[in-house]
């Protein structure tokens, strides 16, 4: 049978992928993709610690909230990397380091 | 006239000496313009004027009068400038004038067309200004710098023709050693100054001062004339003396003066520079004890004998009459020497008249000499008496004149030179009479002297104006000698007339009548001897005849007895090798003493220098080597550590937003590793 483990591997392991692909793609939109992985992976959890709350069902409440928040998320970050691309011609964070001192 | 002349003596005499002021000030202004020396010459006429009616006349056996003004103040001592006018400095200054006037008649025809003239008239009004100014000072700083002044206008006439390296030499050697004697004079002002705290000439030697009476002005109780201090400054004053008045050994400078203008020559002979000495001392002769007397006696006598001997053997005419005077201010200084004061006053007076006389002679002479030269275009020394001879066929006139001033320097009868001389050697018989012993050796000295003094003047008059011309293949040759100018003989005759003995007196033989022995009579210790007014004049006339004689066998004659090689010729002729004795000993003594101060300096002082700075240098390396590497060093090593530790975590902040998320979830993952392990 399926069990608790499971899913937190598999959340586990779209987690890594996610955070791999924030830490190492060389696309900006990569990077949202990454991040909308790990989000999602933290949803996939919420679900799966959703079954010791079948009264209220908080954790599925919580996951369609993240849902709404992570859409809208991407939303805002689809408008930076817009404004990015404007303002550097390039969407490739190596080549953004304005970070930098 | 005499409501002119009803100025007060002092105002009169201020003018005397203002007018020649006026004359350099003016002339110096003026410069190159002021050639004709009309203005020296009108100011030195009217200051005669003055100085005769406004000053002599009243003044004369009449009073004193002085008069003064507050100079300045330091502390409690109050200084004071004036003017005194007494017998003594009413008859020096008439004197300077007198002689002045005839130098600058002379000089008018004399000097004309030097390119240099207009420095001629204005020094010569600073020399008068000077010496007029030195004779009616009050105060003995006031003296004081009218003497250094008399010294430096003398230094530029001495040097008037200062391109001629001799001049040069000759001037430099006689302000050096006037300043020997401006030191002495300094430290008698300073010591009579620390002791009686007054410079007043008349409250210090008039008829009621401190020296004269011995009363003290509440300084000092009673004044012991014996005290060491007042022999000290008698002697101090006699060394300024000795220098201005060219006594033995300090007279060197005198003979290379002549290196100078004739007409100089003759003014600084007669009157003025030399004459200075000899009215210092009568001036202070109340300072003098019997030790300092005694000092100027010996230290006259030795001038005397010693420049007469000189005077033999030199072949220069301006030399002869140099050292002449030398020997005639010796004769003067013993006469102060022996208290008789007024003797060497008269004798000044005299002396004034007959050498300025010789002088201008020899200038025209010499004038007509030179002329000779560069007519003939010959090379010879004009002033050489080898070279004349003959001279009274073509100057019968300046021959007369010179006969005058000979007969009077040698002290022949109806002379004024007669009388002076014969005062003084009479009264240094009867006083080394009144003392006995060795002391009779200064008369029979000043004998001896007066004797040599006949025969070298005497040598001059043959050799210069007897015998044969020794160029006169050129007079036939239709080249001429010609009697000086009317503007030189006019002053010549004045002073001729004045070198006779009714100038001075109304007796031909006997001094005590003259009105300047009259008037400055002076109190004599030794009682006087009538054997000796008969006797000495008798030998000294008889000898004057005698070497007369002789001279006239060995010049005119030719019978000269002496080679031009003796050893007594080369000694008179070399000075005594005086001059070179003080080259030896002074000057190579001098640049010796300096050289071997260069050395020290240069090797031990410098050396020390040297060593220092180079020990300096070392340890300054020493601390840079210090300072670079450990001071430094230590810094260096805390920046570079510093450096370099920012430098490893500074490629942390590269601004790449994953590499940051890389290190977030780095530390993320360590924390939790953290936890697991802990």
């Amino acid at each position: 049978m399926i069990t608790l483990t499971h899913f937190l591997v598999v959340s586990a392991c779209i987690f890594c992928i996610g955070l791999y692909a924030v830490l190492a793609k060389r696309n900006t939109i990569m990077i949202l993709v990454g991040i909308e992985l790990m989000i999602n992976a933290a949803i996939l959890n919420f679900v799966a610690f959703g079954k010791y709350d079948k009264v209220n069902y908080g954790g599925q409440v919580f996951a369609l909230f993240a849902i709404v928040l992570a859409a809208a998320a991407v939303a805002v970050g689809l408008a930076i990397i817009l404004n990015v691309y404007r303002h550097f011609k390039t969407i490739n964070p190596e080549n953004i380091h304005e970070l930098k001192d | 006239m005499n409501t002119f002349f009803h100025i007060s003596p002092v105002t009169a005499s201020i003018l005397v000496m203002l007018f020649p002021l006026l004359a350099f000030i003016t002339q110096a202004l003026l410069g190159k313009k002021a050639i004709s020396g009309n203005i020296s010459l009108i100011a030195i006429l009217a200051s005669t004027i003055i100085s005769l009616f406004g000053v002599f006349l009243p003044i004369w056996n009449e009073t004193t009068v002085l008069q003064k003004w507050e100079w300045f103040t330091i502390g409690q001592h109050t200084l004071h400038v004036g003017i005194l006018v007494n017998n003594l400095t009413a008859l020096m200054q008439l004197i300077v004038c007198i002689i002045a006037l005839p130098v600058h008649i002379y000089s008018r025809a004399y000097m004309k067309g030097d390119s240099g003239i207009h420095r001629y008239w204005m020094y010569l009004s600073l020399f008068c200004f000077a010496m007029l100014g030195l004779t009616v000072s009050l105060n003995l700083l006031q003296l004081y710098i009218f003497w250094e002044l008399v010294g430096f206008a003398s230094y530029l006439l001495i040097g008037f023709w200062f391109t001629k390296e001799t001049a040069a030499q000759a001037n430099k050697k006689a302000f050096l050693i006037n300043r020997i004697g401006d030191i002495g004079f300094l430290v008698g002002i300073a010591l009579v100054y620390a002791h009686c705290g007054t410079l007043d000439l008349s409250a210090l030697f008039g008829q009621t001062g401190t020296f004269f009476t011995g009363v003290d002005m509440g300084i000092i109780p009673t004044l012991d004339k014996n005290v060491l201090w007042v022999t000290f400054a008698g002697l101090a004053f006699f060394l300024g003396a000795m220098a201005k008045s060219a006594q033995f050994p300090l007279h060197v400078w005198l003979p290379d003066a002549m290196e100078g203008p004739t007409s100089v020559s003759s003014l600084i002979h007669a009157a003025t520079m030399v004459a200075a000495g000899v009215f210092l001392l009568c001036t202070v002769f109340p300072l003098f004890n019997e030790t300092v007397l005694l000092v100027i006696t010996i230290i006259g006598t030795i001038t005397a004998l010693s420049a007469a001997l000189f005077a033999l053997g030199q072949y220069d005419i301006k030399k002869v009459l140099a050292f002449s005077t030398i020997s005639q201010l010796g004769f003067m200084m013993v006469g102060v020497g022996i208290g008789a004061w007024d003797a060497a006053m008269f004798h000044l007076t005299t002396h004034a008249f007959f050498k300025c006389l010789l002088f201008l002679c020899a200038g025209a002479i010499i004038h007509e000499m030179a002329h000779l030269k560069t007519k003939a275009e010959l090379d010879f020394d004009p002033q050489d008496l080898r070279n004349m001879g003959g001279l009274r066929r073509f100057m019968p006139k300046t021959f007369i004149c010179m006969v005058v001033a000979s007969l009077s320097l040698a002290g022949f009868p109806f002379t004024s030179g007669y009388l002076s001389k014969d005062s003084i050697v009479i009264t240094a018989y009867e006083w080394a009479n009144h003392l006995g012993g060795v002391y009779v050796l200064i008369p029979v000295v000043l004998i001896i002297v007066s004797l040599l003094t006949a025969f070298y003047i005497g040598r001059i008059i043959f050799k210069a104006f007897f015998g044969s011309f020794k160029y006169r293949t050129y007079i036939k040759a239709g080249f001429t000698l010609h009697e000086a100018p009317k503007a030189m003989l006019i002053p010549m005759f004045f002073l001729a007339a004045g070198s006779l003995f009714p100038f001075f007196g109304p007796s031909p033989v006997d001094y005590h009548r003259s009105w300047i022995m009259l008037t400055l009579d002076t109190d004599s210790i030794s009682p006087s001897l009538a054997q000796a007014h008969l006797f000495i004049p008798a030998l000294l006339t008889a000898g004057a005849v005698l070497v007369w004689l002789i001279g006239w066998s060995w010049y005119v004659k030719q019978k000269y007895p002496l080679s031009e090689n003796n050893v007594l010729v080369r000694f008179a002729n070399k000075q005594g090798y005086l001059n070179e004795f003080n080259e030896r000993i002074f000057v190579t003594g001098t640049l010796e003493l300096s050289r071997i101060l260069y050395a020290f300096d240069r090797h031990v002082v410098d050396g020390f220098t040297r060593l220092f700075s180079w020990f300096v240098r070392r340890l300054s390396v020493v601390v840079y080597w210090f300072d670079k590497h450990i001071v430094d060093g230590l810094v260096n090593l805390f920046a570079h550590v510093t450096y370099y530790i920012g430098h490893l975590v500074r490629h942390i902040q590269n601004g790449q937003l994953q590499a940051y998320l890389g290190f977030a979830l780095t530390v993320v993952v360590l924390g939790i590793l953290y936890l697991i392990i802990k």
